[in-house]
């Protein structure tokens, strides 16, 4: 890694929000580990079940990650925005990547080997309650996500998920749609199909809810929708 | 599960071997992994043809319950697309 390259990753990585509190020494020792990678929209960054050779920093662009269910159908684990870490669960557990991760867009990220994450962990104790914290941060969420696919009818979860994902603008609250969120990709996320999915954006946008435009889902009733994300 | 772990290990390298024992996927950079007997593939091809060949020469191995093909090649489906796979049957002993 050239002095450049690592001054660069130092300060990417200052910036990310699971490598927060790191003093510049933790910081450095990480950047000048770091290689940066690029990836086009499509292209796979690792597969399910490949050796865990490296811990991933997202610099820019969106990523999802993918699982097998045993009946073969795709199931979103999750979808891994700019300035987040990815490849983690793995690396610590010492085993193959549990998930397909693809980059959705053009990708840069920066990867650390295994090896070397572990050695600096042991070394850095800063670095190791980052982690810690990052992974319980993870728990949480598929906690949530185990709730979610087992407890909630399809609607409650596009209800909840939309909350979850919607930006206001101008006093309109809407979910933008991305170049790559199409209805398949929102049917994987939720864990079911496209035509269950299709059905309950038509329930809910009957029901008054919500309105699918072409390039964003307008919110039309964030209270209405709040309540049928919490029913079952 | 170190078990199966195991298994997938044993599994992605009787893979492995058999993509690089066949001329015709020899010189390919493929990508393997596998995960309760289901393969992932990624890497490059050159063409359709050979994405569907690597695709077949993978589902005859013995014990692959499923093929999820993420190669790039000309003409063939994006591998950031929605995979639903038919099932094979599970290894004996496996619940």
């Amino acid at each position: 890694m050239t002095t450049t390259g690592a001054s660069e990753a130092a300060r990417v990585f200052s910036k990310l929000p699971a490598l927060a509190g790191l003093d510049a020494a933790t910081l450095e020792a990480l950047a000048r580990n770091a290689a940066p990678r690029h990836y086009t929209a499509g292209q796979v960054i690792y597969l399910e079940g490949e050796p865990a050779t490296s811990l991933f920093l997202l610099e820019s662009g969106w990523v999802k990650a993918t699982r097998m269910s045993p009946d073969g159908r795709e199931q979103a684990l999750l979808f891994v925005k700019p300035m987040d870490i990815f490849g983690d669960i793995a690396v610590f557990a010492g085993t193959t990547y549990p998930g397909t991760v693809v980059a959705l867009e053009e990708v840069k990220a920066w990867t650390i080997d295994s090896a070397t994450v572990l050695d600096l962990v042991a070394r850095y104790p800063q670095l190791a309650l980052a982690v810690i914290r990052r992974l319980a941060q993870r728990v949480l969420y598929f906690i949530s996500l185990v709730e979610d696919l087992s407890l909630r009818s399809v609607e409650a979860r596009l209800a909840s998920t939309l909350l979850k994902n919607a930006v206001a603008k101008e006093g309109k609250l809407f979910v933008p749609r991305r170049e790559w969120t199409t209805f398949d990709e929102m049917a994987t996320r939720l864990g079911t199909v496209r035509d269950v999915l299709s059905r309950a954006l038509h329930t809910l946008e009957e029901e008054g809810l919500l309105r699918v435009e072409r390039h964003e889902i307008v919110l039309l009733d964030a209270e209405g929708l709040a309540k049928r994300g919490n029913s079952k | 599960m170190p078990e199966a772990q195991s298994t997938d290990d044993l599994l992605r390298s009787t893979v492995l071997h058999t993509l690089a024992d066949d001329t015709r996927t020899a010189a390919l950079e493929l990508r393997v992994g596998v995960l309760n007997a289901v393969v992932h593939l990624g890497g490059a091809a050159p063409s359709l043809d050979q994405w569907r060949l690597a695709e077949s020469i993978v589902a005859s191995v013995v014990g692959v319950r499923g093929v999820v093909n993420r190669i790039e090649a000309p003409g063939a489906p994006s591998p950031m697309r929605t995979i639903n796979i038919p099932m094979g049957e599970k290894p004996r002993g496996e619940r």
